[in-house]
């Protein structure tokens, strides 16, 4: 392939793949989906029913790599000449939007399911907060989902890349993959931070406090929609980023270097990048250490 | 079919179950030192990554796996790639892996320090085994460390390295024997969970790295993925070979 060409492809591949990033995050903050689900799951349970979202259909990588892998097969099929040889992207749209309806099937009976459950700690099934947050939800899984199968149809394609694995199993690893960035980098701010604003910015989260999260908003209750809004400003674009960087630093590397002393250059790019990343998180490390200081309740003998 | 070709099977493909063996291991040992603080990390109540043992090192391991496949495809245009050619491949594939999970660990840092306002630190230890700095002041307090320290962000990245490495070794031995891409990836990620998920029993949730006394648990799962493994390799080389001599494709 012409390198413009595998380099236009790559920057495309990074710029959906943040777009997919930053929607997969929101989609699972809006739904409380992953770990921060344990907060909204106590919540109730010690004493403070709310009207969160609660979905925890399974942890963010599997459920995305099944949400993927389900698009690119319906994208796949329809492409197919003895089917309807569709053209690729409103196969992917097609396929993007049933994995968005198998999203809202199981966003639906996770919500329902869960907190008819908890009637007996006072917390209700609220067919509004359902009705109201559902086709966001769902919305933010297709933008995701058709990000990633577009990812994936550029690298299947043997046109242009021409990766030999099938179409769904792409899909399913880049699935896996958001899910894992999402659930690491963007829901730490839902979790950590907006689900417990009334306490100190940089206070620390003391165990004991587990489940007191924060149920008030700006202005009246504190709904889903709100912890999206927030988190639209940091965590989401954060794991877009995120995202964006694992397929544009992969990507480029092979594309640029896979020539250079007979394919060793990609691998010695790459070790130079992890290097990097190294040191960067080193300066910001020491960076935090010095802007926030010890905690002031610590008690014993080290020095800081 | 008798009991003597598949035992004759077994012995043809006795590299390839030592390689699937050996990348089984190499992902068990690196599940070990990737610092996972599962959903009280998520909290910022421990330290690690915000996320489950099984599922960072399949995505990252994975992602490794798509760079792999694609340099083998490269390679066996001159032919079935052999010792060299898979060094290769391996080291791409291990290149692949770190590269995610280090770009994941920094963009989570960046969320501790700037979202949520707390230094990272280790609570296993009193002073950062890779750079000295004091841990146990900037611990907040009622929780067991939160962030990425140094010495968890290069442990991170050797649990990278040795899981993509892993996932290309198998998926380069399960090519020698059935040549098929859409199996052997497939299988690949089967075999990758499996070793995924026996070493997280070990760390129960939560682990910091290599630093941390749940390490030292390691010989057991390195005993249960062996087993796992060879398993798994028997399998996977059988499957393709009897599809073979009943006329399957």
């Amino acid at each position: 392939m012409d390198p413009a060409m595998g380099m236009g492809l790559v920057a495309l591949m990074g710029a959906a793949a943040t777009v997919a990033g930053c929607s997969e995050d929101l989609e699972s903050d809006i739904g409380s989906q992953s770990n921060p689900n344990s907060q909204v799951q106590l919540a109730a349970q010690v004493g403070y029913p709310h009207r969160i979202f609660n979905k925890a259909i399974s942890g963010e990588p599997p459920s995305n790599a099944m949400y993927c892998a389900v698009g690119a097969g319906v994208a796949m099929v329809l492409m197919s000449e003895s089917v309807m040889s569709a053209s690729p992207l409103i196969a992917i749209a097609i396929g993007a939007f049933v994995a968005a309806l198998l999203n809202g099937v199981f966003s639906t009976t996770s919500y329902l399911g869960r907190n008819a459950s908890q009637t007996r700690f006072n917390q209700y099934v609220y067919l509004d907060v359902l009705r109201n947050q559902i086709l966001s939800i769902m919305g933010h899984a297709y933008i995701a989902t058709f990000c990633i199968v577009l990812i994936s149809y550029v690298m299947w394609n043997q046109n242009l890349i021409g990766h030999p694995f099938p179409f769904p199993v792409i899909a399913l690893i880049w699935g896996l993959c958001v899910g894992a960035i999402g659930s690491s980098t963007g829901d730490v701010h839902y979790g950590a931070e907006r689900e417990f604003q009334d306490f100190k910015f940089g206070s620390g989260l003391n165990a004991a406090d587990s489940g007191n999260i924060t149920r008030f908003a700006e202005a009246g209750v504190r709904s889903s929609m709100d912890n999206a809004w927030f988190c639209s400003k940091f965590g989401g674009p954060a794991t877009g980023i995120a995202f964006g960087m694992v397929v544009f630093l992969d990507n480029w590397r092979s594309t640029a270097f896979t020539e250079v002393l007979n394919g060793w250059g990609a691998v010695i790019a790459g070790l130079l990048i992890v290097l990097l990343l190294v040191v960067y998180n080193r300066k910001i490390e020491t960076y935090a250490r010095k802007k926030y200081g010890p905690f002031p309740e610590y008690a014993g003998d080290i020095e800081a | 079919m008798s009991d003597i070709t598949i035992v004759g099977m077994l012995m043809d493909n006795l590299p390839s179950i030592i390689g699937i063996i050996i990348g089984g291991i190499c992902i068990a040992v690196g599940v070990h030192f990737v610092p996972v603080g599962g959903a009280p990390a998520a909290m910022a109540q421990a330290t690690g990554i915000g996320t489950g043992t099984v599922q960072l090192a399949a995505g990252s391991g994975l992602t490794g796996l798509l760079a792999a496949g694609y340099m083998y495809m490269t390679l066996s245009a001159a032919g079935t790639p052999g010792i060299t050619e898979i060094v290769l491949i391996c080291a791409t594939g291990a290149v692949g892996a770190m590269i995610m999970i280090t770009v994941t660990m920094l963009v989570g840092n960046w969320v501790y320090i700037y979202g949520v306002g707390v230094p990272p630190a280790s609570a296993k230890r009193d002073y950062d085994p890779i750079t000295g700095d004091p841990q146990a002041p900037y611990v907040a307090p009622g929780t067991v460390g939160q962030g990425i320290p140094t010495v968890c962000f290069v442990s991170g990245a050797i649990g990278g390295l040795l899981g993509g490495l892993g996932g290309s070794l198998i998926y380069c031995m399960l090519m020698w024997v059935n040549g098929d891409p859409a199996i052997s990836s497939i299988f690949a990620i089967g075999v990758f969970l499996v070793n995924a998920v026996l070493p997280s029993y070990n760390i129960q949730g939560t682990i910091e790295g290599f630093h941390d006394p749940k390490f030292k648990r390691l010989p057991k799962a390195i005993l249960a993925c062996f087993i796992a493994s060879l398993l798994c390799g028997i399998i996977a080389v059988t499957i393709p070979s009897v599809a073979m001599l009943t006329g399957g494709s």
